[in-house]
This record gives C-alpha cells, structure tokens and sequence, in this order.
C-alpha cells in the first residue's frame, strides 16, 4: 500500500511540475503516456530492493512508552511494580551499549539496570512450578520431559508473543529474537515475585505456560527408548513381576499390510495391563507397553 | 454460502496461544484514532473523543489509545492486536455511537476478520475420542479357540432358504394335491 501511495505522490508531483512548466495547463482529461511506464518502472525497482524492513513500533510517532508498560500490566491482570517492570524488559546488551553512549558524553551517567538477574530467578520459578505440578501424577523422567517440552525457547517465546511483549522489549537486534523473546517472559516472571505473593507467580505460570499443554498429550512429548523393559521396571515397583505377552489376534500376514495385536497380561490375576498394535510383533509388542505405562498413570 | 463469499478466504475458528484456558487475555493491543479537528466528516469521531473515549478508556485499560489529529484527511480507527496484525477502519461520517460500536468489535477480536469467512462454526483438533477402527473391533470371542482351516466357517453363510428347496417344496405341494384330486375323482 504504501508504494502505491508513495508512487502516487510521486507521480502527482511530475504530474504537477510538467502541467506548470511546459504545459500551464488545466487538468487533463487522460493520463499520460508516460505515466504507466513510470509506474512499471518503480514497481520493477521495489520488486529487486524487495519490501522496507519492519520498523520498530517506538519509532512511530504515536508511542508512549509509560502508557505501554500501564497497559501490559492491564494485560496480564497483574499488580506489578513498575520499576521491576520496567527492568524485565532490558536487555543486557541494549543497557550495556546505553551506559557505553552514556558514560563517553557524561563521566556521572547511571546505567540502566538490565533484566539478567531476573530471567534467572523467573526461569527458577518457572520449572519449579511446573515440576511440581507434574510430579503429583508422574515420575521424574516424565517430569523432566514435560517441563524441557514447556521451558523452551520457543514456547516460551510464543507465549510471550500473545502477552504483547514484542514491542516493549529493548534490545539491540530488531525483531528480537526468539530467545530474547522467552527471556523477557522469564524476567517478567522474576519482576512478579517482587511485586506479587508466591501464590500469584504460580498462578501465572499455570495461567499462561502449563496451559500450553492443553490439548496435548503427555505421552506424545516423552517416548522412553525401550518401553517394554521401562514397564517392566515400572511394574516391579508395584511388585508386579510375572507381565505375560500374547499375540491376540493378527491379519493379513506375510503381506505388505501385515498386523499383529499384542496383549500384555499380569499371570497372576489374569488381567490385562496394555494392548498394541504393529506392522510385526515387536513394534506391536512396545506399542502394548506404552500403552500399560499410560494406563498406570491415568 | 453465496456467491459473493466465493473469494473470500476460508478459515477456521482459532484461539491464539490458548487464550482463555488460563486467564483471557484482550487481543487488542493498542488503537489509534486519527482524525481531523475541523472537517465535518470527523465530527463523531469528535464527538465521541469528547464524550465516550473517557469512559471507554476506563472500562479497557489493557488497550493503549493514541489520539492524532491530522489537517484535512479522514478519520480512521487504525487497531493492532497482539498477533502483529493491523487493521483499518475509515470512520468517515461515523456518527458517535458508530465509533463505540467498532472499538467494541476490534477490542473483542483477535484479528483482523475482514475478508475471512468461517468453514464451520465449531472446530477440534481432536475429531474423535474413541479412536480409530481396527479388524479386531467387535471380534466374536469365539475365534480365539478356533483351529483353521475350519469345514464349518468356511461353508457360506447362506440364512434363508435356497431356490432349489423352495422349488422342491412347491413340487411336493403340487404332488399331494394331484394325488387328492384323483382319489376325489
């Protein structure tokens, strides 16, 4: 849109300065000869340069940075300090290169204090929350998987992504980065705990990172590598230790299409503690232990 | 769906960042007013600047709004929602009450809807809860001490009566009352 406009003004201008110069003329009822060609030309030029670069959101003439930071904390429905706020967005690298312009004009300048520290304590309090909510109901392993799988850069930036977080970030580079991204997420964490109970943190990491898992499984974020000897591991401590495989039932054999349905049976009471499918026995085998070790949990 | 929706870009219902599972969150970030302080097609924007924009601004705190004036050029509602995305609306000759109504539509969406039209007005990731079908869904349990090749499930599962009993049958009949027809003569 805007080269379109930015075309049309300029072809407006040479509209302008040819019909005062040559013609001192009225409006003219046609375009120009020389108009499409102009057109076709800066077009062909904007198509090599390629499209401007984004440009910063506080660059605009209608910002207010204050208003901005009232409006996050609105946001989010949080009571934040906003001092700690204001520090949870500054990067390291942006406060450094601040307090480098700022001492070579003037020896007394006070740095900006940079959000290091906070991303730290936030990225604590993230995991801990998570991995307390999770060890309720699984082991350390699934626990640890899950809370890797929410704790990424790349989660954590597209949570803070839909927090608004983009444009309030100050940094060096523009767009900032992904990591930059999950940083400020985990600094705004660490800026609530001075400002909030713990009660409140824990609320917001439930509210925004541990609800990422809705709608996803559990199972399909951790895979152990050999699940059948990892249930029967699992078995043994709740003293379950006689696990009999079956084949159940299998169909089209000795073709392409071949299935096999394997069951897993505790011999001692008879009762069936998974069932699996595959393309032979030993993927059906390992689908039928998965299948056991989700069951335990759910 | 009618012909004027054919060019129009499907989509389905989304939430952005599962919005609303925990806390929700207004996907407007900020808006801007721009308008012109003395021409007549500004005068609700104006209007509504003068009277609603307080009370509107009260009642949405998380939604920066930015006022502009500008000499001579159209009014126009310029919103941001937090997935980046930028809408226009030109506000010329929008009376008061038309202004509110499209700050209430922009504050309650999260994008920009124009040009979009929905598939469906329900949508899931997750279609079925039961699973999919399998050969061994409701299998007789009896198979399970069957040796094969088996004579008797092999044979046809034939339930009603063949053609040739029929046939048969009917021949019988015919037989009986030929024979009661003589002995009556």
């Amino acid at each position: 849109m805007s080269f379109w406009r930015q075309s049309l003004k300029l072809a407006n201008r040479l509209i302008s300065h040819n019909s005062k110069s040559i013609f001192h003329a009225t409006n003219s009822r046609n375009f120009h000869r020389w108009v499409s060609p102009t057109l076709r030309e800066l077009s062909r030029r904007r198509k090599i340069v390629g499209p401007d670069p984004e440009k910063p959101r506080s660059t605009y003439l209608e910002w207010n940075y204050d208003v901005e930071i009232h409006c996050f904390g609105k946001r989010v429905g949080e009571n934040f300090d906003e001092k700690v706020l204001r520090e949870a967005f500054i990067q390291r690298e942006w406060a450094n290169l601040q307090e480098f312009k700022g001492k070579a004009e003037d020896e007394s300048f006070i740095p900006p204090q940079h959000n290091y520290e906070l991303v730290q304590e936030g990225f604590k309090l993230i995991k801990d929350h998570i991995q307390d909510i999770y060890s309720k109901t699984y082991t350390i392993d699934i626990v640890n998987a899950v809370c890797d799988y929410l704790t990424t850069d790349e989660m954590l930036a597209h949570v803070a992504k839909y927090l608004g977080v983009k444009d309030l970030i100050k940094s060096v580079e523009f767009p900032p980065s992904t990591k930059t991204l999950a940083d400020t997420f985990k600094a705004i964490v660490g800026a609530l705990s001075y400002s909030a109970d713990p009660e409140r943190v824990k609320l917001f990491v439930n509210d925004f990172v541990v609800c990422q898992m809705n709608g996803k499984d559990v199972y399909d974020i951790w895979t152990p590598d050999n699940p059948y000897d990892y249930l029967l591991k699992l078995l043994q401590e709740k003293g379950i230790t006689n696990v009999e495989p079956r084949l159940c039932n299998q169909s089209a054999t000795n073709t392409i299409l071949a299935n096999y349905q394997v069951g897993l049976y505790n011999s001692e009471d008879k009762s069936c503690l998974g069932l699996g499918w595959g393309e032979n026995i030993q993927i059906a085998k390992n689908s039928a232990a998965l299948d056991a070790i989700q069951r335990i949990y759910n | 769906m009618s012909n004027s929706h054919l060019f129009l870009k499907p989509a389905f219902i989304t939430t952005p960042g599962q919005n609303g599972v925990g806390r929700y969150v207004c996907q407007l970030q900020r808006v801007v007013l721009k308008f012109c302080k003395s021409h007549g097609a500004s005068r609700g924007m104006r209007e509504f600047i003068e009277s609603d924009l307080i009370n509107f601004v009260k009642n949405s705190p998380e939604v920066a709004v930015y006022l502009k004036p500008r000499r001579h050029r159209s009014p126009i509602i310029k919103a941001e929602y937090l997935n980046g995305e930028t809408q226009w609306i030109n506000a010329s000759n929008f009376t008061q009450e038309e202004v509110l109504k499209w700050l209430f539509l922009v504050k309650s969406q999260a994008s920009n809807r124009t040009g979009i039209r929905l598939r469906k007005l329900l949508h899931t990731d997750h279609p079925s809860i039961q699973g999919p079908w399998t050969p061994y869904l409701f299998r007789d349990p009896k198979l399970n001490l069957t040796t094969f090749p088996n004579e008797e499930l092999s044979q046809a599962d034939v339930q009603d009566e063949t053609a040739t009993v029929k046939l048969l049958k009917l021949f019988q009949l015919q037989k009986i009352e030929d024979l009661n027809e003589k002995r009556a003569e």
